[in-house]
């Protein structure tokens, strides 16, 4: 009996062990009673202390512990918290927004020097946790955030669907959430005034890769989407973009959460000949789209898929199999965006490139945008409660790496036009809109 | 009618596909007594280590189901001895908690070594035969097929023939019993746990050209698994292939013949049947080597 419970104590031991290490360098478990981990500890070197912060609903927290090192003193720190997925379905998106987020708390804590509040230079801390990819724990530590680590403002979580959870628990307690990675439509339709999108809204996503299908001759299409929150925001818009463009949409088909094979949809679609096929769902879904098209022989024209083909990953895994198929970017470090912080859309990328060893994909710029419109509206605002920075976010009108930024009264960044890239010869190249295009689009794709 | 082969063709490569899944699973609760909650994560590793033979020997992932099946069973076994043994004559809780545990393990273990990137196996057997212009077959899937007919009928002689399989029948059907007359239980549930973690490695290698590959993949697997052996009957070899081919094919033809919302229903349907199956034939359909009932083991 002794034997079985030591056994048993190993084993819970070598658990915690495995759950702390499972954010790959830096996460711990969700109900760890300290926080995954905050991005000044990584970035800044310990530029506060961060057990000053509990009183910051009005001024930044005052530093009573040793200041930053590597830039230099701080007045104080101010504290953002973010829930996002190092574990689960959205794991990958999730590593993408955290070190979007990260870039961000690292360039502004060691370049920039701090976030400028009165001329008083303070230092920004992100205190993470893991969501697990999962809305409910996305909500609960959203509260905890607020009730526990005491956070001045929040980022968002990614996906539609965690976000829009996340979100209600943030106005509920009329704490500000900035967001990148959260663009379903309804979530702004709420009237909520704490929640601010600097990406493109969902319904937006296929917008330009539709208008140059539609231009280059595409006449029919078929619709498939995961019915969650934002596959089916962007279906709908996808929808209602190809019927402005002329495009007869011949079949609609939805899938639930965590498909495991699409046969019979692509079956479907290929009885139905398409000249277009829009697929919306997450990065899995690509993968299954793409591999089950080639399975039935279903060539359409043109394969507009909404997340996946903008990862460089996706086409590093799929190789050929994913040349031609266009998706749409909220940014790409090839596009002509620049702003008076990390430069150019290229220095951004090489900035980020510099400390992860990859490049940024889309999701990563998107969550450096919101932390970046975070920081410059409460420098605007000169203070850090909510009412002010609510205010100067309002007013902000920048343009930046991202591209503009300039929020509407629902808190959506209607500055800024949604990209679409198409994979040409294992190159992620920007075909739409012609402001942003490096490449021409190719249609049909070959073999279509 | 081109329409109605297709379905039947996705039906039986799904089928295939479910069969190779659920055998591993099927044998250990119907042996064991043990719902293997890590079961999907053995599937993940499995996939793990056919891409790794492919990534850097560029193994296809039908040629490494061999050592994939070795290196499980070996690992099957060890846990077996170490971890399972100790928890199967505990109430059922304790076990599936344990295998929970497992799971948990696996996915940060395996998050840790690989991250938690997406991955996706090559295999030079893929694309489609067309038989018309309406009408193929996923090249792919119909050799997973061929490969879990082999293992199927492979099990099936190993349980009927061989002396360790009537063995492992035995210990199914009464545990007390099968010791009274000289089985050693203990050896034979390591290697019923060997050989089904082993099979479940060949389904992680052979659904890896098919599903992306990541730590997390797991749980859905998991449920399916359960949803098959439930409905279909513990242990039972012949169950296995008629419930995943039953639900494989129910699948494939809601999914193409109900607009808009067939796919959906062919997941909501595998668990309709399960919960009619649990009141209305809690043997199993095709009836297993003992009830799902718990108590009655």
């Amino acid at each position: 009996m002794k034997r079985l419970w030591a056994l048993v104590a190993v084993l819970f031991g070598f658990g915690l062990l495995a759950a702390a290490c499972g954010g790959g360098d830096d996460t711990t478990a969700t109900d760890d009673t300290e926080p995954a981990s905050t991005a000044t500890e990584e970035a800044a070197d310990d530029a506060d202390d961060s057990g000053d912060s509990a009183e910051a609903d009005e001024e930044p927290a005052e530093d009573s512990g040793d200041n930053g090192e590597a830039t230099g003193d701080f007045a104080g720190t101010i504290r953002i918290g973010a829930a996002l997925s190092e574990t689960g379905k959205f794991s990958v998106e999730g590593k993408d927004s955290r070190q979007g987020y990260d870039a961000w708390a690292t360039w502004v804590n060691d370049v920039y020097g701090g976030i400028n509040v009165n001329g008083e230079r303070y230092a920004a801390e992100i205190v993470y946790y893991d969501d697990e990819s999962d809305a409910d724990t996305a909500a609960n530590l959203i509260q905890r955030l607020i009730d526990e680590d005491e956070v001045d403002f929040l980022l968002g979580p990614y996906s539609s669907g965690i976000t829009t959870g996340a979100s209600a628990i943030a106005e509920a307690n009329n704490v500000i959430m900035v967001e990148g990675n959260g663009t379903s439509d309804t979530m702004f339709e709420r009237g909520f005034q704490n929640l601010f999108l600097v990406a493109t809204v969902a319904s937006d996503y296929t917008k330009s890769g539709i208008e140059s299908l539609a231009a280059k001759g595409a006449t029919t299409a078929f619709v498939a989407y995961e019915d969650t929150s934002f596959p089916t925001a962007v279906a709908n818009g996808a929808i209602k973009h190809l019927e402005d463009n002329g495009i007869e949409v011949l079949g609609v088909e939805t899938y639930p959460k965590d498909i495991q094979d699409v046969s019979a949809i692509m079956t479907k679609a290929r009885d139905l000949q398409p000249d277009i096929f829009v697929g919306g769902g997450h990065y899995n879904d690509a993968v299954l789209f793409v591999n089950s098209a080639k399975e039935l022989g279903f060539d359409p024209d043109g394969m507009l898929i909404t997340v996946g083909p903008s990862n460089p990953k996706l086409v590093e895994e799929l190789g050929d199999d994913v040349d031609g198929v266009l998706g749409p970017t909220q940014w790409e470090a090839t596009m002509a965006y620049e702003g008076e912080w990390f430069g150019s859309a290229a220095d951004y990328a090489a900035y980020y490139e510099s400390l992860f060893g990859e490049p940024p994909v889309y999701q990563a710029a998107s969550a450096t945008a919101s932390a970046l419109a975070l920081h410059l509206a409460i420098e605007e605002a000169g203070a850090v409660d909510t009412d002010t920075v609510r205010d100067a976010l309002r007013g902000l009108n920048v343009d930046t790496f991202y591209g503009p930024i300039g929020f509407d009264e629902a808190g959506v960044n209607r500055s800024k036009p949604m990209g679409t890239i198409q994979v040409q010869g294992g190159e992620i190249n920007v075909v739409s809109p012609d402001a942003a295009a490096v490449s021409g689009l190719e249609y049909p794709i070959s073999g279509g | 009618m081109s329409t109605f082969s297709q379905a039947l063709i996705n039906g039986i490569a799904l089928g295939g596909m479910y069969l190779i899944l659920v055998l591993g699973f099927s044998i250990i609760w119907g042996v064991m007594g043990v719902i293997n909650l890590a079961h999907g994560e053995f599937v993940m590793v499995g996939a793990y280590l056919a891409w790794v033979a492919n990534e850097w020997l560029g193994s296809d992932p039908f040629l490494v189901v061999l050592p994939v099946f070795f290196i499980l069973a070996a690992f099957g076994f060890v846990l077996q001895r170490i971890l399972v043994n100790r928890v199967i004559d505990r109430p059922h809780l304790v076990s599936l908690l344990v295998m929970f545990g497992v799971s948990i393990i696996l996915q940060n273990a395996m998050k840790l070594i690989f991250s938690a990137d997406f991955r996706r196996n090559d295999t030079v057997l893929d694309g489609a035969w067309s038989l018309s212009e309406r009408v193929s077959i996923p090249v792919t899937k119909f050799m997973v097929l061929l490969v879990a007919l082999a293992v199927l009928v492979a099990l099936h002689q190993f349980l009927q023939r061989t002396r360790t399989g009537k063995s492992i029948r035995a210990a199914a059907q009464n545990r007390e019993a099968a010791r009274i007359v000289g089985i050693d239980i203990n050896k034979v549930y390591a290697i019923t746990f060997a050989l089904c973690l082993g099979m479940t490695g060949v389904a992680g290698a052979l659904i890896s050209p098919i599903l992306s590959v990541q730590p997390f993949q797991g749980p859905p697997l998991t449920l399916k698994a359960f949803a098959i052996t439930a409905m279909s009957g513990l242990g039972s070899v012949k169950g296995a292939l008629g419930g995943a081919m039953v639900l494989g094919i129910i699948e494939a033809m809601l999914a193409l013949y109900v607009d808009k919302i067939g796919t959906n229903l062919a997941v909501v349907a595998s668990f309709v049947i399960l919960v009619a199956a649990l009141v209305l034939r809690p043997q199993g359909l095709f009836g297993g080597l003992r009830p799902v009932d718990a108590t009655a083991s």
